[in-house]
């Protein structure tokens, strides 16, 4: 890799030993993937909690604080692993409560906005087309690079804080050009009803299709999809496929005509994907005989205008015996949400509200399943029903209104 | 005999250990049971055998940035994998392997989930980008 004084004086140790040791990874990671340069970067997002990064990991970043190294650009933090109330069906251990708190300590001291939020892109920073950032969250990756047209690829692990600590990363994958490129051609000719149908149409598209340098291009969309919708098909290409963009004709940046998004290059297949290919998917999951079972709204966390549509549908009724419900969204969210009475209105029917954490990635999920004897795991996000099965749900797909039928009967439809 | 398979892309020092083939995508979090280090989705290839000391095969990555940190974890819980050999990888697996100083490689010109049942010994060498098979 060609490196610019700046970045030779870091590799040097001139700027301490914590950017010495993230341009270093930085060089490694870049050599596997032939990266020439390093690209400057406006905005880090990272991601890092106890329960995925353990012992070693908080040592590492304790290390790095203390140093008294700080972040480069701009940085906010991903969802955390464990939601610091008294709630008893979610308790996390006690000890690893105490590094998690430990561990936010040590990401202020380095100057991370502790946001906690998967959703950065609604809430806190919104890229411009070409701009460079380095965000470790694959939904807040394919977002970035699909909606915004901004190019990152997914930065996991030391990756993003490497990132935010030196403000450059590697130029290689979805910096460039090339690889931004559309290669599998997608021609909707379905009714996309609600926010479900588009983590179903993520799947369709993703599972057969693994493969991060997959680029589809979504056609035949003819109404302009919310925020959430391609929110929900994003979180699920990545989680089903490992990609990390797509295009939508008339709808993303890059992507004016098919021909334009593929940069004139044909496609390498075509998929086309009917109402009965939806519906397809729902009728694919089967639940399994169970007395308590439990409803999710997370992965990603919630939008205002998600809290806005499940207050809606739970207000004037409650959650069913043997049935839990559950809602996580992030912090500015959750007050917003709060103050314009979602928040009561979902309590008072008996829903559980979480910030600043996904749920698949709770601290000790297995136990937590175990000791309320979760069975089902029913969710309208076709992400969240892939990434918890190590946890050993049932987990399945329904859509929004039905998700809530369900926590509020107790029938599993 | 022994059989080379050339790879794409390869980091890493130069191992050998006994293969644990998968048949589908691998995830650290959505496969993995990290605390025991056994693969614990219902109905995954390998469900419930351990990656510890592993030579993990696998065809295909699978979302999720966990693995940016797993591996690193799994190596202080003393039950991590000794290399990773994907047949298409994302960065991710790249970032965490780095982490954990664990050898990984991408591609390969023979098909190693065909090739290889678990349990053969194989030989990844970064350096000339090659995997030998026993």
């Amino acid at each position: 890799m060609k490196l610019n004084q700046e970045e030779l004086a870091m590799l040097n140790g001139d700027k301490g030993r914590a950017v010495q040791e993230a341009i270093k990874f930085q060089i490694e990671v870049g050599k596997f993937f032939n990266a020439e340069r390093f690209v400057p970067i406006t905005n880090a997002h990272v991601m890092g909690d106890i329960e995925v990064m353990g012992d070693g990991g908080l040592d590492m970043m304790t290390q790095i604080a203390e140093e008294g190294a700080k972040c480069a650009v701009p940085s906010t933090s991903n969802a955390r692993c464990m939601h610091f109330s008294d709630e008893p069906a979610l308790r996390p251990d006690e000890g690893e409560e105490k590094k998690e708190r430990k561990l936010l300590i040590q990401l202020r001291k380095m100057d991370i906005n502790t946001t906690d939020t998967c959703i950065n892109y609604q809430t806190v920073y919104q890229p411009k087309l070409g701009e460079h950032v380095a965000w470790g969250d694959t939904g807040t990756v394919i977002y970035a690079n699909s909606v915004f047209g901004a190019r990152t690829n997914f930065e996991a692990g030391k990756s993003s804080f490497a990132a935010a600590l030196t403000g450059r990363t590697p130029a290689y994958g979805f910096h460039l050009d090339e690889v931004r490129r559309g290669n599998i051609l997608v021609n909707v000719d379905a009714r996309m009803k609600d926010l479900a149908d588009w983590g179903a149409l993520g799947k369709i598209v993703g599972h057969p299709n693994q493969d991060y340098f997959a680029v589809p291009v979504f056609t035949g969309i003819d109404t302009t999809p919310p925020p959430d919708a391609l929110k929900h098909l994003g979180a699920s290409l990545a989680s089903y496929g490992s990609m990390a963009m797509f295009h939508m004709v008339g709808v993303t940046p890059e992507a004016p005509s098919a021909e334009q998004a593929m940069g004139g290059q044909a496609p390498r297949s075509i998929i086309k994907v009917s109402d009965q290919d939806i519906q397809a998917i729902y009728d694919a999951y089967r639940y399994v005989d169970a007395r308590k079972n439990i409803v999710v709204f997370s992965g990603p966390q919630q939008s205002l205008f998600e809290m806005q549509t499940l207050a809606r549908l739970f207000e004037g009724r409650s959650v069913a015996p043997d049935m839990t419900a559950v809602i996580t969204t992030n912090h500015a969210v959750y007050s917003d949400a709060k103050r314009l009475g979602y928040v009561d209105i979902l309590e008072k029917a008996g829903v559980t509200l979480l910030q600043g954490v996904c749920f698949y990635i709770l601290q000790r999920l297995t136990q937590i399943r175990e000791e309320n004897a979760w069975a089902n795991l029913v969710s309208n996000s076709a992400k969240i029903v892939n990434t918890i099965t190590a946890h050993r749900f049932n987990t399945v797909l329904r859509r929004t209104a039905a998700c809530v039928d369900i926590a509020c009967t107790g029938d599993l439809k | 005999m022994t059989t080379i398979v050339q790879v794409d892309r390869a980091w890493g020092p130069k191992v050998t250990g006994q293969a644990l083939v998968m048949r589908e995508g691998f995830s650290p979090r959505y496969d993995l049971d990290r605390v025991t280090g056994i693969i614990s989705r219902i109905g995954h290839s390998a469900e419930g055998v351990s990656v510890k000391g592993k030579i993990l095969v696998i065809p295909t990555s699978k979302g999720g940035v966990a693995g940016g940190w797993a591996f690193f974890d799994l190596l202080h819980k003393g039950i991590a994998p000794l290399a990773l050999v994907f047949g298409k990888l994302n960065p991710v697996m790249v970032q965490g392997a780095v982490l954990a100083n664990m050898p990984i490689t991408e591609g390969w010109d023979q098909d190693l989930v065909q090739l290889l049942k678990t349990g053969d010994t194989i030989t990844i060498d970064p350096e000339n980008k090659r995997i030998s098979v026993a």
